[in-house]
C-alpha cells in the first residue's frame, strides 16, 4: 500500500489577495519564517490541538479575562490565543519604531501647543472647529501646566499592512490604551506550552515594559517627592480592562485603587489605609476624562475621585495619561497627523496614515455617498469595532442609515477604503492553519525619553475573511516575536 | 495597605476555610448516613436539619429530604452559603486584589472554581460526592500553602490569617453549639460515639482526639473541640492564633489601633483558658456557648471597624 502524506497543518492554506506574513505570493516561506514553518510542518494536527488546549486552559487558570459589553454571555470571557506566534525582522521593526517616536513627539507638542499657545490653529494648519467641535478638547485645561509638558506617556497606535506589506497607522490610541498586558502574557503562555519553536530564534524580550512604565511615571512626579507614590486607578473588577489592571499593578509592585479608595484632602490626593491616610503622588488612571471627577466632568461617574481635578491642576498630583489627550486619537484630527509632523518636526511621517476621507469636505461627503459599498466608515468617537461601517460587508439598509447619519453629523464621520489587513497561518476548527486577517499594536511610552518596547499586541480576526479585531467582537491575539 | 484590600483578602480567606468546613461537614454527615443505614436513625433527616443550623441556613422551600439539602449547600451557586457559593465569594475578594496578591494566590483560587464548576465533575459528584468534598479541602489546602509559600509575611498575610482564624473559630463553636442540642438526650452509648464522632470528624479533628484522649466520649469530644491548645479548629487554638495575627497587624500600622479588638479578644480566650477541666459541660453550658459565639461575631465587627473603615 502506498505511503499517504501525513496530514500537514499547511496542506490546506490558501492566500488571498492580501499580503500574508509568513508566505510570499509564490507559496514560499518567507526567510524570517522559515525555521518556525519548518518546525510547524513537523507537527500533526492533533499535536498540535493538544498544545492549542493547553494554551486555553492556561489563560482560563490565568483569569486572563476581558468583558463583553452589549452582549449576553455573562461577564467573563478568555481571550483566545493562538499559538503560532507573528515575527517582525529586525529591519521592519528599526523602522516601525521610529515610525512611532516620531508620531508621539509631535503628538505630545501637539497637545501642548492645543492647551497653550494654539499657534497651529492660528498659522491654519487645522480649522479650530474641529478641535472645539470634537468632545475630546478640554477647555478648562488651556493655560494649566502639565507635569514636564508631557500629555501622553502610554501611546498605543495600532498598525495595519496594505497589499503591498506597507505599514501604515490606523489610529492612535492616546486616552487609555490597552492590551499591553496581553501582550506580556501571550510571551509567558508560549514559553510555557511551546518552547520549542523558540529554536533557531534571537526574540527580543519584552518583559521590562512595565519597569519602563514605572520610570515614566516616576518621572513624572510633582516636583520635591524623591520617593513618590504611584498608584494604579482602575474603575473596578467588572471593567474589561480589569485583567490588565491588576496585571501592570502587580508588575509594577504600586497599589490598585478604585475611586472609593481615594479621598481628596487639603488639595492632595489620599488613599485609605489601615494606617489610616496616605499621600498620593501619581495616578496611572485607567479612567476616562468624563469618569475620572463628578466635580469637574459627568457628575453622574461613581467611579471618579471628586476633586481630582483640581489637585491636579494645582500640580499637587501627576496624572498619566493627562487630561484631554483625547483630541489626538479623535478619529476627526487622524487624517491631520502627518500635516501635524511636519509642522512641529519638519519631517515627513515615517510611518504613512490610511488615506482617510472627511464629510466635512463637500468633494469627500459625496465620495463617501458614492461608495459606501466600498468604504468603511467610522465614528470618530467610538472605539472597539462599534459603530462601524464596513462597505463590503454591509446591506443596502445599513448603507441608508450610515449616509444618513453621515449627512446630518458630518463631523462624527470618516470613512477609508476598505483596507485588505494583512493575513497569517492562524488555527482555527482544532485542524488546520488558515489565513486570517490581523493587525498590530505596539505600546510607546513617553518619559524622559520615549521608549518602545520590542513587540506589541498582535489581534487577529478569527471569523473567516473578517476584518475586525477587536476582542469584544470575536478576536483573538497573538504572540509577536520582534528579532534581533 | 489599603483598607479595601484588607478587607478582601480576610473575606477571602475566611470565605475558602467556610468552604472547606462545609465540604468537611457534609462528608461526614454522608458516611453518618451510610454508617447508621441499618438502624432508624439512618432514615430521618435529622442530621441534615442540624447542617443547616450549623450553617445559619432556613430548610430551602420544599427541599427537606437529605438529598436535595445536600444538593443545596454543595452546587448552588444562588445559595452563598453553599460550597460553591462560598468559592465564589471567595475569588470574587481574590479579584479585587489581583494587583496585591501573587499569580499563584490567584491561580490556586480560579483553578477551583473552574474544576468545581466543570459539567462532569459536577454531575459525577451528584452520584458520589467525595470526590468533590475532597477536591474541595484540597483546593483550599493549596491555597493556605501557597499563601504561606509563596506571599511575604506581612501586613496582608496576617489578615489572611486573621479570616482563617477567625472563620475556624465560629464554626467549631456553631458546630458545638448546634450538636450539643441536637444529640443531648442520646442514650445508647454505641450511637453517642458514633454521633460525637461524627462531629469530630466534620472538624477533622477524629485522629486527633484519639491520640489525646482515646476513646469518644461526648463531654471529652467538647473540651477538646474547646480547649485544646494544640489542634488547629479548637476554638481555643484558633483564636489564639486569631490574636497573634492581630497583634502582629498592630505592629505592623503602627500603633494606629486603638487595640479594641484585641482586648476584646484577650477577654474571650481568658475565659476559655481559665476553666477548670472537666467542668465544662455543667447546666449553663448551652447559654455559655452562645455567649462564646456572640463574642466571636462582636470581634468580627469590631475588626471590620478598627481595619476596614478607614475614613
Amino acid at each position: 500500500m502506498p505511503n499517504a502524506p501525513a496530514p500537514n497543518l499547511f496542506s490546506d492554506y490558501s492566500l488571498g489577495t492580501a499580503y500574508d506574513e509568513m508566505f510570499d505570493s509564490a507559496k514560499q516561506p518567507r526567510a524570517h519564517y522559515r525555521p518556525l514553518f519548518e518546525r510547524l510542518s513537523k507537527l500533526s494536527p492533533e499535536e498540535f490541538a493538544r498544545r492549542k488546549a493547553m494554551t486555553d486552559l492556561s489563560m482560563r487558570q490565568d483569569g486572563v479575562g476581558f468583558t463583553v459589553y452589549r452582549a449576553e454571555e455573562g461577564i467573563e470571557r478568555v481571550w483566545p490565543m493562538d499559538p503560532v506566534p507573528r515575527i517582525i525582522p529586525a529591519d521592519e521593526w528599526s523602522v516601525i519604531e521610529r515610525g512611532l517616536a516620531q508620531r508621539l513627539t509631535a503628538i505630545n507638542l501637539f497637545l501642548k501647543d492645543l492647551y497653550q499657545d494654539q499657534k497651529i490653529l492660528a498659522d491654519k494648519v487645522i480649522d479650530p472647529a474641529l478641535i472645539y467641535g470634537g468632545g475630546f478638547f478640554r477647555r478648562e485645561f488651556v493655560g494649566a501646566d502639565v507635569p514636564k509638558g508631557i500629555y501622553v506617556h502610554v501611546c498605543g497606535t495600532d498598525l495595519i499592512r496594505d497589499t503591498d506589506g506597507r505599514y501604515l497607522v490606523l489610529e492612535d490610541n492616546a486616552r487609555t490604551p490597552s492590551g499591553v498586558s496581553y501582550m506580556l502574557h501571550n510571551r509567558q503562555v508560549l514559553k510555557r506550552v511551546f518552547p520549542q519553536i523558540f529554536d533557531g530564534y534571537d526574540v527580543r524580550s519584552n518583559d521590562d515594559y512595565p519597569a519602563h512604565l514605572l520610570d515614566v511615571l516616576r518621572y513624572i512626579a510633582p516636583p520635591g517627592r524623591p520617593e513618590p507614590t504611584v498608584v494604579l486607578l482602575s474603575p473596578g473588577m467588572y471593567n474589561s480592562a480589569y485583567f490588565e489592571h491588576s496585571y501592570l499593578a502587580q508588575r509594577m509592585g504600586v497599589e490598585l485603587v478604585e475611586g472609593r479608595d481615594l479621598v481628596i484632602d487639603q488639595n492632595r490626593v489620599w488613599m485609605r489605609t489601615t494606617r489610616g491616610l496616605q499621600a498620593v503622588d501619581v495616578i496611572y488612571r485607567r479612567i476616562d476624562d468624563d469618569f475620572l471627577d463628578p466635580l469637574a466632568f459627568r457628575p453622574d461617574s461613581l467611579l471618579g475621585v471628586p476633586g481630582l481635578v483640581n489637585v491636579y491642576r494645582a500640580g499637587n498630583v501627576a496624572l498619566a495619561n493627562g487630561i484631554g489627550t483625547g483630541i489626538a486619537d479623535d478619529k476627526g484630527i487622524y487624517p491631520f497627523i502627518p500635516a501635524v509632523i511636519k509642522y512641529y518636526l519638519g519631517q515627513d511621517a515615517i510611518l504613512p496614515n490610511v488615506e482617510t476621507f472627511r464629510p466635512m469636505v463637500p468633494v469627500h461627503m459625496s465620495h463617501i455617498l458614492a461608495n459606501l459599498d466600498k468604504l468603511v466608515v467610522k465614528t470618530v468617537n467610538e472605539s472597539g469595532g462599534y459603530g462601524m461601517l464596513i462597505g463590503p460587508a454591509s446591506t443596502a439598509a445599513q448603507r441608508e442609515e450610515f449616509a444618513a447619519k453621515v449627512r446630518a453629523h458630518p463631523r462624527d464621520f470618516i470613512a477609508q477604503p476598505t483596507i485588505s489587513l494583512s493575513t497569517h497561518p492562524t488555527f482555527v476548527d482544532g485542524k488546520a492553519l488558515e489565513g486570517r486577517h490581523l493587525d498590530l499594536r505596539p505600546f510607546v511610552l513617553c518619559g524622559e525619553k520615549i521608549t518602545v518596547v520590542p513587540g506589541g499586541l498582535t489581534r487577529v480576526a478569527l471569523p473567516r475573511g473578517s476584518l475586525v479585531v477587536n476582542s469584544s467582537q470575536g478576536g483573538g491575539s497573538k504572540d509577536t516575536w520582534v528579532l534581533a | 495597605m489599603l483598607s479595601r484590600v484588607a478587607d478582601c483578602l480576610f473575606w477571602m480567606s475566611r470565605y475558602l476555610e467556610r468552604a472547606e468546613s462545609v465540604a468537611r461537614l457534609l462528608n461526614a454527615t454522608f458516611h453518618r448516613d451510610l454508617d447508621l443505614a441499618a438502624t432508624d436513625a439512618g432514615d430521618d433527616n435529622r442530621a441534615w436539619l442540624g447542617n443547616l443550623a450549623i450553617l445559619q441556613q432556613t430548610v430551602p422551600d420544599g427541599l427537606a429530604s437529605p438529598h436535595a439539602i445536600a444538593s443545596w449547600l454543595t452546587f448552588e451557586l444562588a445559595n452563598p452559603g453553599s460550597i460553591i457559593g462560598c468559592v465564589n465569594r471567595a475569588r470574587n475578594n481574590a479579584r479585587g486584589i489581583r494587583g496585591t496578591v501573587g499569580p499563584e494566590v490567584w491561580r490556586a483560587i480560579n483553578a477551583l472554581y473552574w474544576q468545581l464548576r466543570d459539567a462532569d465533575f459536577e454531575s459525577r459528584a451528584r452520584h458520589s460526592p467525595f470526590d468533590y468534598y475532597q477536591a474541595v479541602e484540597t483546593g483550599c489546602h493549596l491555597f493556605q500553602g501557597v499563601c504561606d509559600a509563596t506571599l511575604p509575611h506581612d501586613e496582608g498575610w496576617q489578615f489572611i490569617a486573621l479570616g482563617r482564624s477567625l472563620e475556624r473559630a465560629d464554626k467549631t463553636l456553631r458546630l458545638l453549639a448546634v450538636k450539643w442540642t441536637e444529640l443531648n438526650g442520646l442514650t445508647d452509648d454505641s450511637l453517642k460515639a458514633l454521633e460525637w464522632g461524627g462531629v469530630l470528624k466534620s472538624a477533622n479533628a477524629f485522629e486527633a482526639y484519639q491520640r489525646a484522649a482515646g476513646r469518644v466520649e461526648p463531654d471529652k469530644v467538647i473540651e477538646f473541640l474547646l480547649l485544646d491548645t494544640n489542634f488547629p479548629r479548637a476554638v481555643r487554638f484558633s483564636l489564639e492564633e486569631a490574636g497573634r495575627a492581630l497583634s502582629a497587624i498592630d505592629g505592623f500600622t503602627d500603633g494606629r489601633s486603638n487595640g479594641r479588638a484585641e482586648r476584646q479578644l484577650g477577654r474571650l480566650l481568658s475565659d476559655l483558658k481559665y476553666t477548670e477541666p472537666g467542668h465544662l459541660v455543667t447546666a449553663g453550658f448551652h447559654d455559655r456557648l452562645h455567649a462564646l459565639l456572640q463574642q466571636c461575631i462582636g470581634l468580627g465587627r469590631t475588626i471590620h471597624d478598627q481595619y476596614m473603615l478607614t475614613t
